[in-house]
Formats: structure tokens, C-alpha cells, sequence
């Protein structure tokens, strides 16, 4: 404060002083509980943002999927279940905030990389494309419709008529 | 009508009665793409180096599944690059696909009939606009003259998919050969030509790997294609024939805002009596590209890319040719390094506009490739720009 005052030759009010005095032998201690309360706010955002989850009709045996396995299936490269049962593969738009987290997040892909394998299967007429749907609305009811379906959602899904597939991290 | 005109209109009038039993199996795609291109001071897309429309890509495909193990898949198209390569409509791909085994560690098939080439990073849709980082390819490895040849081939296609601790894996092998028509036999030897050109034999094997959960590609593939020709009435050139052997190296990387591909290939070309008997000829190019992509936004797309092409590794300045040709050939036809810039913009679904400058330095890539026009392609340097709008569902 005698810096402030001295430098600029600033008179501050005794009353301001004290409070800036205060405000300083403080200051850690504030910016420690402001730290605190924007990294609490930070995670109960993050924690509010549910997760993306695999969901495939009850018909599908499986419980679990690596990250590899859910890899090949949204590539087209797996295209039938362990008992023979054919994979029908639900995506949303590249724009959807569902397919941007679906892709980065649980395959580890960039939207961009999935639409070219799928542009070369169908342009090169190797395979097919997924299915595209509008809403995760649609998603889950195609999915639940279709035995051997698969599809992704951000929502919570209290459906008893499709499955949700736990994500085994490699 | 032509055999494989016939062919294909059977083909997709099956294709579309089976349509009417199951529409579920059908799938049907396509694309529209007109663009507008100016290759001065080069005979590359037209003779007067004036701005041409002649940049038009237009295709349909369609696809039906007969049972879980059987498949036929067909793609029509009609393309005018002007003397890039022979336009008009043609059948791009139509087989029958045999999966033979589907486990979840192996998925092996088998493809009948017209295939395409599945060996390069985008030989497989070369003629498909928005799936190509550019207009105009690199021509050190995707040569429009020889575009027809290098497509495909009508014969047999094996593929194996498979994955282990390493990552996944991509196997793939063709045997065929294709039709040279009359324009692509002009664009290769010359319009002087009245005997028959053949593509007899054609083997490719390639292998793709991708390491486990990473954004990285490598692959490798091998090329031995036979030609021969037979001499006409009057002809300038003699029976012969004409052997290639490519071995081809790629990488591909796709990161979040770049993309980097490259290719490089060394190529052994063997003449045997064409030019004259007794004539032989065993030379080894060497080219490749280095491209990169960057994504400036969902819809916006810079590319730049440099590409070399030496058509004697013994003789990168062409200095033999000027030789032997006693001066007629300037040397500069022995090679063609090309620099490249462009923008590609989707602005709307399923639509986006591409646009690209070419500074060339050579003609050695320009047809014909026997009988080189030194008096169209005067100049050791020349530039292209072509801009093309593409839609495609």
C-alpha cells in the first residue's frame, strides 16, 4: 500500500486502507475458496454431462465390448454377432453433439475418419453404410426394434427394450 | 450395344426387380460433379490451353444383398476429363461378392466380375468427387492416361480382414485385365496407331495395417501388369510388348485438425520391340507425394501437396532422351514435379465446392506417353487451376 501511495502519491481513505490491509494478508486464502468453487462448479458441470452409452437390442448376447471390438463394428469391418446374428449399426448426423462424443470419446475417432471408411465402402461398393437417424429418440427405437442392432445415446435410458453395453477401456 | 453395357443393364434391371421383392437390401448412391479447369501451356486437358468445362463426374451405384454370404454391387458412371482420360458413360465396378468366411477374428471374401482397385489410398474411388483430397490427383502414381488400365480389372478379387494384438489388418490380392479401348490406346502410343493394344495380365497384392487404437496407417502393395501389342495396317509401331512392375509404400495419418498422406512407389517399365524390332527398353521410375490437410473447420478444408515423378531413375533430368532423341525431346519430358494448393468448402449437406492451383515443372505425365508433343507441351513449366462443384447422396 505504501508503494500505491508513495508512487503515485494517491491518498487513500484510512477506511479503504484497513480493507485493502485486510483484502491482502487474505488473499490466498481467497484465491484458494475461488479456485475451490470454480473447480467444484467445473466438475459438477462435467459430471451433469452424462456419458455416451452403447446401447444394442436385448436380442444381442454380449454384455461388454472393448473399445477395438465397438471400433470395427462402427467401421463395418465386424459385420455379425458371435452367434451369427447380423449387425445392424445405427449412427446419428456428423453434426450431432451425440455422434462428436460418440467418436472422440468411446471409439477414438474424429467424425471425419468414420465418414471416409464409410464413403469408400459405399462408393467402392466394398459394403454399406450405417443407418443414419435424425434423434436419439428414433435411435432407440430402431435399435430396440432390430435384433442384432447397435447404436449410441447421451441420455439416460430407463428402456427395457433395448440393452446398455458396458465400454471395456484396452 | 457393347457386352458390358449389356451386362450391367441386366444387372441393374435384376438389381431393381429384386428391388420391388425386398427394398430393405437395395441401397442406391450417386454422385453429380461439374467443374471448370485451364491447364496453359500443356496439351493436359485440351490442345488450346483455354478454359475448359470439360471437368464433369457423374456416377450411380447400387448394391443388393441376396443372402447374408452373397452380394452383387454395380456403379455407372459418365465422365468427361477431356485428354485426361476417355470420356463417356462406362461401368466403374459390377461383381458378385462371395463372402467366404465371417468369424470374429477373420472376414475373408471374394469378388467376381469388374472390380476396382483396392491397392492404393484412393485408387478405389478415384472417379468418386467428394471423396478425393483434390480435383486432379498426383499424377506421379494416379496417371489420368492410364486411369482406364489402373481402375480395376475384370477378373477375381481376395480380401481377408483380420486383427490381433498389433492392430487391424487389411490383405488384399487381384488377378484380371482390362480393355484398352481405341482413345486410351491413342493417349498411351499415339493417334498414329491403327494395330490393337491389350492388357493381358494384371496381379496386385496389398497389405494395410493399422495399429491398434491409433489414428496411423501404413501399407505396402505390389503391381505386374503385361501388355502387348499387335501391329496394325500401316502402323508406326511394331508387335510387342510391355511389362510394369510398381512397388508402392503408403502412410496415412488423421489427427484432429490434420491429415498427412503419402505415397511413394518405384516403378520398373520394360519395353520389348514396339518402337522397332528388336527394340528394348528396361528403365525404373521413381515418384511419390507428400500432402498434407488441414481442417480449418468442419467445413472448410486447405490442402497443399508436393509430388515427384522421375521416369528414369538413372536419368532424373532427362538428359537421355534429349540425347537419343537428337534434341527432338526436350529433357523435361522425363520427369513432372508438381506443387499443390486448394480449399475444399461444404457449404450445404452432401455438397461442397473444391478449388486448387497446379505449378508443374516437366511434361514427363502428359500424353502420349511414346510419341511425347513437343510442339502442345513447349514449356518446361506450366500451371492448372480447376474449381468443381460436387454433390453427392
Amino acid at each position: 500500500m505504501a508503494f500505491f501511495q508513495n508512487s503515485f502519491s494517491i491518498k487513500i481513505h484510512p477506511e479503504w486502507s484497513l480493507f485493502l490491509d485486510h483484502a491482502r494478508q487474505h488473499f490466498f486464502r481467497i484465491l484458494i475458496i475461488s479456485l475451490s468453487c470454480l473447480l467444484s462448479i467445473a466438475f459438477s458441470v462435467d459430471s451433469q454431462v452424462p456419458e455416451v452409452q452403447i446401447v444394442v437390442n436385448p436380442s444381442v448376447e454380449s454384455k461388454d465390448l472393448s473399445v477395438a471390438q465397438i471400433r470395427r463394428i462402427f467401421s463395418m469391418r465386424q459385420t455379425t454377432w458371435s452367434n451369427d446374428t447380423k449387425i445392424t449399426v445405427y449412427v446419428l448426423s456428423n453434426q450431432h453433439q451425440t455422434h462428436q462424443a460418440f467418436s472422440t470419446k468411446v471409439l477414438g475417432m474424429f467424425p471425419y475418419q468414420l465418414d471416409r471408411i464409410w464413403n469408400k465402402l459405399v462408393y467402392s461398393g466394398l459394403g454399406e453404410e450405417p443407418i443414419k437417424v435424425k434423434s436419439e429418440q428414433e435411435m432407440l427405437e430402431r435399435v430396440s426394434q432390430k435384433p442384432g442392432a447397435i447404436g449410441y445415446v447421451m441420455q439416460q435410458v430407463n428402456d427395457n427394450n433395448v440393452k446398455v453395453i458396458k465400454v471395456l477401456e484396452e | 450395344m457393347k457386352l458390358t453395357t449389356r451386362i450391367t443393364c441386366l444387372g441393374l434391371g435384376l438389381i431393381f426387380q429384386s428391388f420391388c421383392l425386398n427394398a430393405e437390401s437395395l441401397k442406391i448412391n450417386g454422385f453429380v460433379a461439374q467443374g471448370i479447369v485451364q491447364a496453359k501451356d500443356s496439351n493436359f486437358v485440351n490442345d488450346s490451353g483455354d478454359v475448359s468445362l470439360k471437368l464433369t463426374e457423374v456416377g450411380v451405384n447400387s448394391a443388393y444383398r441376396i443372402n447374408p454370404s452373397l452380394r452383387v454391387a454395380g456403379q455407372a458412371v459418365y465422365l468427361d476429363g477431356g485428354n485426361r482420360y476417355p470420356d463417356g458413360f462406362r461401368i466403374d465396378y459390377l461383381f458378385l461378392e462371395w463372402q467366404l468366411l465371417n468369424s470374429a477374428n477373420w472376414q475373408i471374401k471374394t469378388q467376381i466380375g469388374r472390380n476396382k482397385n483396392y491397392h492404393w489410398l484412393y485408387s478405389s474411388t478415384r472417379d468418386v468427387p467428394h471423396t478425393r483430397p483434390s480435383i486432379v490427383l498426383p499424377q506421379s502414381l494416379y496417371f489420368d492416361v492410364f486411369r482406364d488400365v489402373a481402375i480395376g480389372v475384370d477378373g477375381l478379387v481376395l480380401m481377408a480382414q483380420t486383427h490381433n494384438n498389433l492392430g487391424e489388418w487389411d490383405i488384399n490380392f487381384s488377378y484380371g485385365n482390362s480393355r484398352i479401348s481405341e482413345e486410351q490406346k491413342n493417349n498411351l502410343l499415339g493417334s498414329n496407331t491403327t494395330g490393337k493394344l491389350r492388357h493381358d495380365e494384371d496381379t496386385q497384392f496389398s497389405v494395410y495395417w493399422r495399429p491398434k487404437l491409433s489414428n496411423f496407417q501404413l501399407g505396402f502393395s505390389l503391381l505386374d501388369a503385361d501388355f502387348s501389342y499387335h501391329q496394325g495396317e500401316n502402323d508406326t509401331f511394331f508387335t510387342g510388348d510391355e511389362t510394369s512392375q510398381r512397388i508402392m509404400f503408403n502412410l496415412l495419418y488423421q489427427g484432429k485438425s490434420w491429415e498427412i498422406a503419402s505415397e511413394v512407389m518405384r516403378e520398373r517399365v520394360i519395353v520389348e520391340n514396339m518402337l522397332f524390332p528388336g527394340f528394348t527398353s528396361d528403365v525404373t521410375a521413381e515418384g511419390g507425394y507428400l500432402q498434407a490437410r488441414y481442417f480449418l473447420s468442419n467445413q472448410l478444408t486447405l490442402l497443399t501437396r508436393l509430388d515427384i515423378y522421375d521416369r528414369d531413375r538413372q536419368d532424373r533430368d532427362g538428359r537421355n532422351i534429349q540425347t537419343l532423341s537428337q534434341g527432338l525431346v526436350p529433357g523435361y519430358f522425363g520427369l513432372m514435379d508438381q506443387a499443390t494448393v486448394g480449399v475444399t468448402w461444404k457449404f450445404a449437406k452432401n455438397i461442397q465446392i473444391q478449388a486448387e492451383y497446379h505449378k508443374i515443372k516437366g511434361t514427363g505425365r502428359l500424353a502420349p506417353i511414346f510419341t511425347p508433343n513437343t510442339v502442345l507441351n513447349a514449356d518446361k513449366y506450366w500451371d492448372m487451376w480447376a474449381v468443381q462443384l460436387m454433390y453427392w447422396f
